[in-house]
């Protein structure tokens, strides 16, 4: 009929496959074979009765229906499945729990509110300290000098100890505001980090609960005596700002019956 | 999956809904395995859409398309298991004819083979050349891809599927 494998040639010559180069070559070849000529005659004709007789389909309503509805609720399941793996259910679940808590206790929840607010304001304290100049309003490495330096700027005298032995020296102090009034502000260094201790008079039967955050690369430490409620604000470790706060609270129950 | 990348999986695939429609149909030979086929395949879809970011290239006709032909080629194989314990293989199937079932048979003793008849008596690697490139006016290279074998052989099947669908339409003809 034709030359042996010309058909599939022919084939992708009239599929417009052919480089142009060989279609060239091919229409060069057609034009004086005859038989290839009929064979790419015969093409056409299939061709054309396969566009005639071989329906492409349409899709039925129903199914494009069926579609719709079975993608919908596997995207939503899958939509479930990933929040799952990402932990995003997590924090939703947290707030739902918090919800529940401030239904049942609101009383908590607002004390709570209020813990995050201090917390905020000691961290953009203890920040606002580190820029240059703002560090200290006495500097000095004696407990003798900076606790006195309060009298007269505080209604309180805060406890001021030097941990230099326990590689936790005393910089200095300085007055600082929270949570919209007053607090003493106490400078501990440990090698280049340094420690701000915020501590104002704790308030009559206010039960603090000693508690951890962490923000911004900072960790914040709160915690009360019977006579103090403190925060110590830094970027050292965890283990060694909890290592200080230790001292503290022994070096204050050391200290005894409140002022 | 986020609403968003829904509508967005909805906008791609969708409108290739009747082209894998078109196609299950042929391979499948049967409306409602086709359309089974199609809800799979769909499925499949939304599970590998991450993947399908529409590159240069790749129709999303086409990247359906492979999916449906996989579907319907690995549910005809749950069917027919023996399908599946022999490769298809070119030398054996030169023909390029599907086994015949009886009935198909004794119509056929009865009446010239129609061409449509004669597309669907083709092995289902010669039918889907032809409905890929006669029906869904994919590209060799297209074709290659959804049909997961080399141009060369695309070329082939084509033109053997080509001269077989020939012969039934001269049959035809004749009678």
């Amino acid at each position: 009929m034709t030359h042996p494998g010309f058909e599939a040639q022919l084939d992708a010559y009239l599929d417009g496959e052919l480089t142009a180069v060989d279609a060239s070559e091919l229409e060069a070849h057609l034009a004086q074979c005859p038989e290839c000529a009929r064979f790419r005659q015969e093409r056409l004709q299939l061709r054309a009765a396969i566009r005639a007789r071989v329906p492409a389909f349409e899709a039925p309503a129903a199914l494009r229906e069926r579609v719709r509805a079975a993608v919908g609720a596997a995207a939503r399941g899958r939509a479930r499945r990933r929040f799952t793996a990402w932990g995003v259910w997590r924090p939703l679940t947290i707030a739902a729990s918090l919800a529940v808590v401030a239904v049942g206790s609101w009383r908590l929840a607002l004390q709570r509110t209020a813990g995050e607010t201090l917390a905020d304001d000691v961290l953009g304290s203890h920040i606002r300290s580190l820029m240059p100049g703002h560090l200290t309003d006495v500097l000095s490495s004696d407990q003798h000098t900076v606790k006195p330096w309060f009298n007269g700027k505080l209604d309180f005298s805060p406890p001021v100890y030097d941990f230099a032995g326990r590689g936790y020296p005393l910089i200095g102090g300085r007055l600082d505001y929270v949570d919209g009034r007053g607090v003493a502000a106490l400078v501990y260094g440990r090698r280049q980090h340094l420690i701000n201790v915020f501590l104002r008079p704790a308030a009559r039967g206010a039960a603090a609960v000693p508690s951890t955050r962490t923000r911004q690369g900072y960790h914040l430490l709160h915690w009360a005596t019977a006579d103090y409620t403190y925060w110590a604000v830094s970027d050292l470790g965890l283990p060694e700002l909890g290592e200080f706060a230790g001292l503290l609270r022994q070096a204050d129950s050391a200290a005894g019956a409140p002022k | 999956m986020e609403s968003s990348e829904l509508a967005r999986f909805e906008a791609v695939v969708l409108p290739h809904l009747d082209a894998a429609y078109t196609l299950a149909r042929y391979l499948t030979r049967s409306e409602h395995d086709a359309e089974d086929v199609v809800q799979d395949a769909c499925l499949r879809a939304l599970k590998y859409f991450d993947g399908f970011r529409g590159e240069e290239g790749t129709s999303a006709r086409a990247w359906l398309l492979v999916i449906v032909r996989n579907t319907a080629f690995s549910a005809r194989r749950r069917r027919r298991p023996d399908a599946d314990v022999l490769e298809f293989d070119e030398a054996q199937h030169s023909g390029a004819v599907a086994d015949e079932h009886p009935e198909a048979a004794l119509l056929r003793s009865a009446a010239k083979e129609s061409l449509g008849h004669a597309l669907d008596r083709l092995a289902p690697e010669f039918r889907e050349v032809i409905v890929l490139r006669e029906l869904e006016g994919l590209s060799y290279k297209e074709i290659s891809d959804v049909a997961g074998v080399p141009v060369g052989t695309v070329m082939s099947r084509l033109s053997r599927a080509r001269t077989r669908l020939q012969q039934a339409l001269r049959e035809e003809e004749e009678g």
